[in-house]
């Protein structure tokens, strides 16, 4: 009978093991993420995956929390997200420095997975928050970032994605004018994404009030177009929703100076997935993909509780799922040189200088050996050592060994 | 409107569902022709057919832009998709039923906040059902033919959906209380909602002429 892999040798679940081609891909991600980050003056930090459970208040983000107890039984988690650490992060150490504190991360957080429903439990992240300016410009610098982020990657807007831009204050703002006692229950439904329920709420109320609690939430459509925020327009009624409609206006003008606008598809009804949103909220969607991509917005009362009143904008970019949407790359140039005792390692150092990436197999393998080799680790060329240079052939399909100087492989080679 | 692709239920309300289709200007009489395929094209929309119950989750992962399923469904798993439309078609009740020689035996037992063995398709539904109630449930999943249950004294009583009410008279199962209604939704993957929402919208809209009178 066979034995059975022991369980708990599995990796647990939700979880898995990156490998190459993959992990290889996804750390060239982040390598370019973090190029345009800095490229925008954002400073990179780490925090710790522990956190006392307090610093996450939010009740969707708890529950999915992993929690332990520390020696001193303290209920840790392990952190949900990477916005409030880097609040509790910007209150507690650099409020003596002057804001805006632009800070970037490009860390994993872990959140517990509904098994069968395609969700990571470690999921890899790329983001930027900016603490301590309540500008809409930042909110409109930072959607550009992102879009800036999407594009150096090879995707194309409005084709391949688009980031969907609402503000939640504006849909909010109208009900606490309009229809205070029913606000609650038709943001909830909203915030379920229940348009059925939405409907059924606006027709217990006066006419006037029910077009807008219909109207605004199916306001959608390129920000190019000026039609969506026309037709908001006649739904301004109150301080509130007057201010949130000329802070869109003011993020809008600063997109297009960004050049990002033909990127953007304004939605009113869009409220953001987590509570602390007070302002500006968006998500990004990769075409043929159900999931965001990205998303982000401002949320200026979540420094409260650290402490320290500070308004706050930023985004985080769900890596796995980027990954799934972007373009596939070809192999890259790598050289698997075999044997040749102390000459190969002479020509393997000579191949280098020459900027060729090169694994050197000390053993002297024989050629359809050495071929199965390169292929197993995605290297698309052999060679064994020869005087002045290398015998050189393709590793898929074998190919005719021809001899190179080291200068002639790296132009063979290299892109 | 075209480029859209549509998922279609199996079972009850799979006429209802190619009628509003229909109704709304796709060609979704392909699907009546020939029966048994997974996959219909047709003037550049796209009709993928499969249990009530996997709608949603074609849905959700962006493999159907759009589709069509029931109100319970959508209530014993929190999916997220946009909900757009109330089609007023396949109307049936979530009920809890007890045979009827045993009903009042039931009865007292969840007044008296006695634990009951209930069997059900909905778990969830079940679950929150009694929750909310203060009251306290032993909740045993099965997958079909729950009116079993109670006759072999697996369950005291059974949550499940009734349209008719036929097949609980048939095997002396009453009433005891009604959970909710469910009528069929159109429903809409919530990254298409926004690419595509001329053409999402456009639908809605349509099914909205074809749906029935609320009430």
């Amino acid at each position: 009978m066979d034995r059975e892999t022991p369980r708990k040798f599995a990796t647990t679940p939700g979880t898995r093991d990156v490998l190459p081609p993959e992990s290889t891909r996804l750390l060239d991600v982040q390598s370019r993420i973090r190029e345009r980050f800095r490229l925008f003056g954002f400073r990179e930090v780490l925090t710790p995956a522990l956190e006392y459970s307090e610093v996450i208040e939010e009740h969707g983000l708890r529950d999915a929390s992993y929690k332990l107890f520390d020696q001193d039984n303290q209920m840790l988690l392990l952190r949900p997200e990477m916005t409030t650490p880097i609040a509790r992060v910007v209150a507690q150490r650099l409020a003596g420095s002057p804001g805006p504190h632009k800070l970037s991360y490009v860390l994993p957080a872990y959140r517990r997975a509904s098994v069968g429903r395609g969700q990571s439990a470690e999921l890899y992240q790329a983001g930027v928050e900016v603490v301590g300016s309540a500008s809409p410009r930042e909110d409109a610098a930072t959607i550009a970032l992102l879009v800036d982020v999407l594009q150096s990657l090879g995707l194309k807007a409005p084709s391949d994605f688009a980031v969907v831009l609402g503000q939640s204050a504006f849909y909010s703002g109208y009900l606490r004018h309009v229809v205070p006692e029913a606000a609650t229950p038709v943001a909830a439904a909203l915030a379920a994404k229940d348009l059925v329920a939405v409907d059924a709420l606006a027709n217990g109320l006066p006419a006037d009030a029910a077009a807008g609690v219909r109207g605004i939430p199916r306001l959608v459509g390129p920000a190019t177009e000026g039609s969506v925020l026309e037709e908001a327009a006649r739904f301004v009624v109150g301080e509130e929703a007057r201010a949130a409609l000329e802070n869109l206006r003011e993020i809008l003008r600063h997109l297009e100076a960004h050049g990002a606008l033909g990127a953007v598809i304004l939605d009113l009804g869009l409220t953001g997935r987590h509570d602390y949103y007070t302002g500006a909220v968006y998500e990004a969607y990769a075409s043929g993909l159900g999931f965001t991509i990205a998303n982000g917005g401002r949320y200026d009362n979540l420094l409260k509780r650290f402490g320290n009143e500070m308004p706050a904008t930023g985004f985080a970019i769900y890596l796995e799922r980027l990954l799934s949407v972007l373009p596939e790359e070809g192999p890259r140039p790598l050289l698997v040189l075999v044997g040749g005792d102390v000459g190969g390692v002479e020509t393997a150092a000579d191949l280098r200088e020459n900027g060729v990436p090169l694994l050197h197999l000390s053993e002297d393998l024989p050629p359809q050996a050495a071929a199965e080799y390169a292929r197993s680790i995605d290297a698309p060329w052999i060679s064994y050592p020869a005087t002045g240079g290398v015998k050189l052939a393709t590793a898929d399909p074998p190919g005719e060994f021809a001899f190179m100087s080291p200068e002639s492989v790296a132009r063979m080679v290299l892109p | 409107m075209s480029g859209l692709r549509v998922a279609v239920p199996k079972g009850a309300i799979f006429d209802d569902a190619l009628t509003a289709l229909e109704g709304a200007g796709l060609p979704a009489d392909v699907i009546r022709q020939n029966g048994r395929r997974l996959v219909y094209r047709e003037g550049g929309t796209e009709f993928i057919v499969s249990r009530p119950s996997d709608v949603p989750v074609f849905v959700e992962y962006g493999a159907a832009d759009v589709g069509i399923v029931g109100k319970d469904v959508l209530e014993e798993h929190a999916f997220n998709v946009v909900e757009l439309r109330d089609l007023g078609t396949g109307r049936c009740r979530m009920i809890l039923a007890a045979p009827e020689k045993r009903a009042e035996d039931v009865r007292r037992a969840i007044e008296h906040a006695e634990v009951v063995r209930v069997a059900t398709k909905f778990p969830d539904t079940a679950r929150r059902y009694f929750e909310r109630m203060g009251r306290q449930a032993e909740i045993i999943e099965l997958h079909g033919s729950i009116e079993l249950a109670p006759l072999v004294g697996l369950a005291e009583c059974i949550v499940d959906l009734t349209a008719t009410g036929t097949t609980l008279r048939e095997n002396d199962l009453i009433v005891l209380d009604e959970i909710s209604t469910s009528t069929a939704r159109l429903i809409c993957n919530r990254g298409a909602y926004r690419l595509r929402h001329q053409e999402i919208s456009a639908l809605a809209d349509a099914m909205e002429g074809s749906s029935a009178p609320v009430g």
